[in-house]
């Protein structure tokens, strides 16, 4: 942050120094990635242990020591490093792990629940519209992608429509949404989740109890799961799904944070934190939480399509309030309101509770002791969300 | 606790078992074990956690007793998975063992919904399983992957044990109150099609939600109607419920049940009132099988908090069956499945095991009748030498 604020006064040496913050950041991030892409594959115990033990080291640094505040400040002042460090961290785990069917399984999962849970940034950290129905939405996603996958539609539109029918029956939901707040806009969206789950079970024509099966996703004429080998290389037919899933978070992350940066987030953040000042600044509340309800419900139904079309089956029970909750405890304990939160909670969600298959029956306690510790310590997640840094504006002004 | 130490205790046994092998491999080649995995998928947490950790006991008793046979080949090592009885993470296990290329074949599942949606998977690695609890038929005959075999019985078996019984019985009409999951949909299915051939007659069916908690407006009708038989399709709670509350209407009809029902909670919850009532399982009595009681003393020496449960036999009838398929095969595969699927007259715990075309092991199921606070095998209770009547049918004379 202090670099950037230098930056306009001395403008030959910001070049240099801006060139290595950058390298400094890059290395940060692919150094963060290289440690969750070997914590995705650790089987060992004794690794997984010692690299959650990394990661709570790497975070006491960077809140603790100066170095690591200035680091974490320079990551915030350059988010186009990030990501592309990023996008290209992701593309190189990829391509190491690419005959690794299960590490590609729960790499695609994880993209897939970050991507819900960019949905669900957008209702509850930006507009603050509970949703209580995220696993229910995701559900919606998946049965349409059950119902039309056979179709001969091509699968990236099955993939939209998905997305709208969700949009579409969070239609329904509006109206008692909008009038309610608070906890009884949970219950509303609690209620509507239970609904949808006992429609779904005593409907015959979408499978009753057992669900559907899902059938493959294909781009293009090229058919997911029957994809062993890319050129040369033997690879595993989840890499696509895990290329394609990451693919969708980076979109539905591109998409947030252009809403956030933009009018619309500020909107967004007035209408959260105060409804009546918003109101008399001229803002239509009604309308703003629609919009975020609806884009939310929409991204969610998308990535519960392509969850669907990964496993290959969807069943009532997969819209349970449970699954809803997960998604919850991932956006709570990833920091409302920061995607890249949200795909670290992510981890920590599905993947440790793997990881800590081999303690068998305990593994589930010893998990919320874990997750309990971690929001003992960083109660607002996490990496929460900056605030908004309005200065470079003033400054602009001033001049 | 106790886990963790016999788990740390098989480690260190594995540790030494290798230590041995290593050994041996230096003096005398020809007493080297190599060490073949096999995976358990089953439920360890959460509500069914009873039955998976029943099964998994049991499985790795299995393991263990054959591992101190001197003449096997190999050393086996049980690898257990939790897939909490949920679809999805199932299938997160499913591929994280089937794509492990050290685990030979699987003893799979309990929960019928996370069994179906897992076929897919173990056809796809290729990896042979042997499914130990689910009893949804689509599991076994919805397809046709020769990686997918089943020692326990399904629900066909019990609906058509129940509707030859009890028309044996003389009982000609039926009421049939079923919950509306697979479950009790499918019990409802094939006791109705096994019961016309045999000649019965079904009067209503009644489709509830399993969380129903009054019953009195389709009592009511039952009332009207006057069966010899209300046929429970579900599990305890609706049992109980629908047991306690034909009381308070003075119904007097016969009431059966599928093996949902058969558990100590129904007549603890139905309390006198639960006396007389029969109900159909896949498994006979753990005393009854030749080798039960030598079962029961090694499990009970093993050490195991949990009890075996219900399902216990069959996984540990499922981990015999695989290893001695091992045996013959050794480690490999495409072997080891051709092995099991045309397993015909395995002597096991449950009984002989034969798989038919679709690798689903022929068993019929058993009668049970409660009777002074107990459930007792058919034949072996008063009921059946006469001595007592069902209720059903002291009314009906």
């Amino acid at each position: 942050m202090s670099m950037a604020d230098l930056a306009p006064s001395v403008p030959a040496q910001t070049a240099r120094s801006g060139g290595l913050a950058r390298l400094a950041v890059a290395a940060t991030v692919a150094l963060l990635f290289a440690g969750g892409g070997f914590l995705l594959h650790a089987e060992q115990q004794g690794q997984v242990i010692a690299l959650l033990a990394a990661f709570v080291a790497v975070f006491a640094l960077a809140e603790k020591v100066p170095v690591g505040r200035r680091i974490v400040g320079l990551c915030r002042a350059h988010p186009g490093t990030v990501n592309l460090t990023a996008a290209v961290s992701i593309l190189a785990i990829a391509a190491a792990l690419r005959e690794e069917h299960y590490t590609l399984l729960m790499m695609a999962t994880v993209a897939l629940f970050a991507t819900a849970a960019a949905g669900l940034t957008l209702q509850m950290a930006f507009a603050g519209v509970p949703n209580f129905a995220g696993a229910a939405f995701f559900a919606v996603g998946a049965y349409v992608a059950a119902l039309l996958g056979n179709t001969g539609i091509p699968h990236l539109l099955v993939l939209l429509i998905a997305g709208l029918a969700a949009a579409v029956l969070g239609l329904v939901l509006l109206l008692p949404v909008l009038r309610t707040r608070g906890h009884y806009a949970a219950l509303v969206t609690i209620a509507f989740g239970l609904l949808l789950r006992a429609f779904l079970e005593v409907n015959d024509v979408l499978g009753g109890p057992q669900g559907m099966k899902v059938k493959s996703f294909s781009l293009f004429g090229l058919d997911f799961s029957r994809m062993t080998e890319i050129g040369p290389y033997d690879v595993s037919f989840y890499l696509p799904y895990a290329l394609a899933s990451c693919a969708l978070f980076g979109l539905a992350f591109f998409l947030v944070r252009r809403l956030e940066t933009s009018f619309v987030g500020v909107a967004l953040d007035a209408v959260r934190s105060d409804e009546v000042a918003a109101s008399v600044f001229g803002l239509s509340i009604a309308r703003w939480k629609a919009t975020a309800f609806l884009l939310g419900n929409a991204m969610i139904g998308v990535a519960g399509a392509l969850y669907g079309m990964m496993n290959g089956f969807v069943n009532p029970n997969s819209a349970n309030f449970g699954d809803s909750l997960i998604m919850l405890s991932i956006l709570v304990l990833g920091g409302l309101g920061n995607l890249w939160g949200a795909v670290v909670a992510a981890v920590v969600i599905l993947v440790i509770p793997e990881k800590l298959q081999a303690i068998q029956e305990f593994r589930l306690v010893i998990f919320a002791l874990l997750v309990i510790a971690i929001l003992r310590f960083r109660p607002s997640g996490l990496m929460p969300r900056a605030a908004r840094d309005f200065s470079a504006l003033v400054k602009g002004g001033a001049k | 606790m106790a886990t963790d130490q016999m788990l740390a205790r098989r480690k260190l046994l594995n540790v030494a078992g290798a230590a041995l092998a290593a050994l041996s491999l230096a003096t005398a080649p020809a007493l080297a074990r190599d060490t073949v995995k096999i995976a358990f998928i089953g439920p360890l947490t959460g509500g069914n956690s009873a039955t998976g950790l029943g099964g998994r006991n049991s499985a790795s008793l299995a393991v263990d007793l054959h591992n101190a046979k001197p003449d096997a080949k190999y050393t086996y090592e049980l690898v257990p998975f939790d897939d909490e009885c949920k679809p999805n993470v199932g299938v997160q296990v499913a591929t994280k063992a089937a794509s492990d290329k050290s685990i030979i074949a699987g003893i799979t599942h309990y929960c019928s919904a996370v069994a179906i949606a897992t076929v897919d998977t173990y056809n796809r690695f290729g990896l042979p399983v042997v499914v130990w609890g689910a009893v949804l038929p689509e599991i076994t005959y919805g397809n046709d992957y020769k990686e997918i075999h089943r020692v326990n019985g399904t629900m066909i078996n019990e609906g058509k044990m129940a509707a030859e019984f009890l028309t044996k019985q003389g009982f000609k009409t039926f009421v049939v109150i079923h919950d509306t999951t697979d479950y009790g949909k499918g019990q409802n299915k094939y006791f109705a099609e096994n019961l016309k051939p045999q000649g019965g007659e079904i009067l209503a069916t009644f489709p509830v939600p399993p969380d129903q908690q009054d019953f009195t407006a389709e009592l009511t009708k039952v009332k009207e109607l006057k069966p010899d038989v209300v046929f429970i399709g579900g599990l305890t709670p609706l049992g109980v419920r629908v047991r306690s509350q034909m009381d308070r209407l003075g119904i007097p009809a016969q009431l059966a049940g599928v093996s949902g029902i058969m558990s100590a909670g129904f007549i603890e919850g139905a309390g006198p009132a639960a006396e007389g009532t029969v109900s159909f399982h896949n498994g006979a009595p753990l005393t009854k099988y030749a080798d039960g009681k030598a079962f029961m003393d090694a499990y009970a020496k093993a050490g195991y908090r949990e009890d075996p449960d219900a399902y216990g036999p069959f996984a540990f009838s499922a981990a015999n069956l695989i290893m001695d398929a091992i045996e013959k095969a050794g480690p490999d595969r495409k072997k080891v499945r051709d092995i099991l699927n045309t397993t015909k007259g395995y002597k096991a715990l449950v009984g002989e095991i034969n798989f038919d075309d679709h690798r689903q092991n022929i068993v019929s199921a058993n009668v049970y009748v409660s009777q002074d606070g107990k459930w007792v095998y058919w034949p072996d209770s008063a009921y059946a030498t006469g001595t007592k009547k069902l209720p059903g049918k002291a009314a009906s004379n």
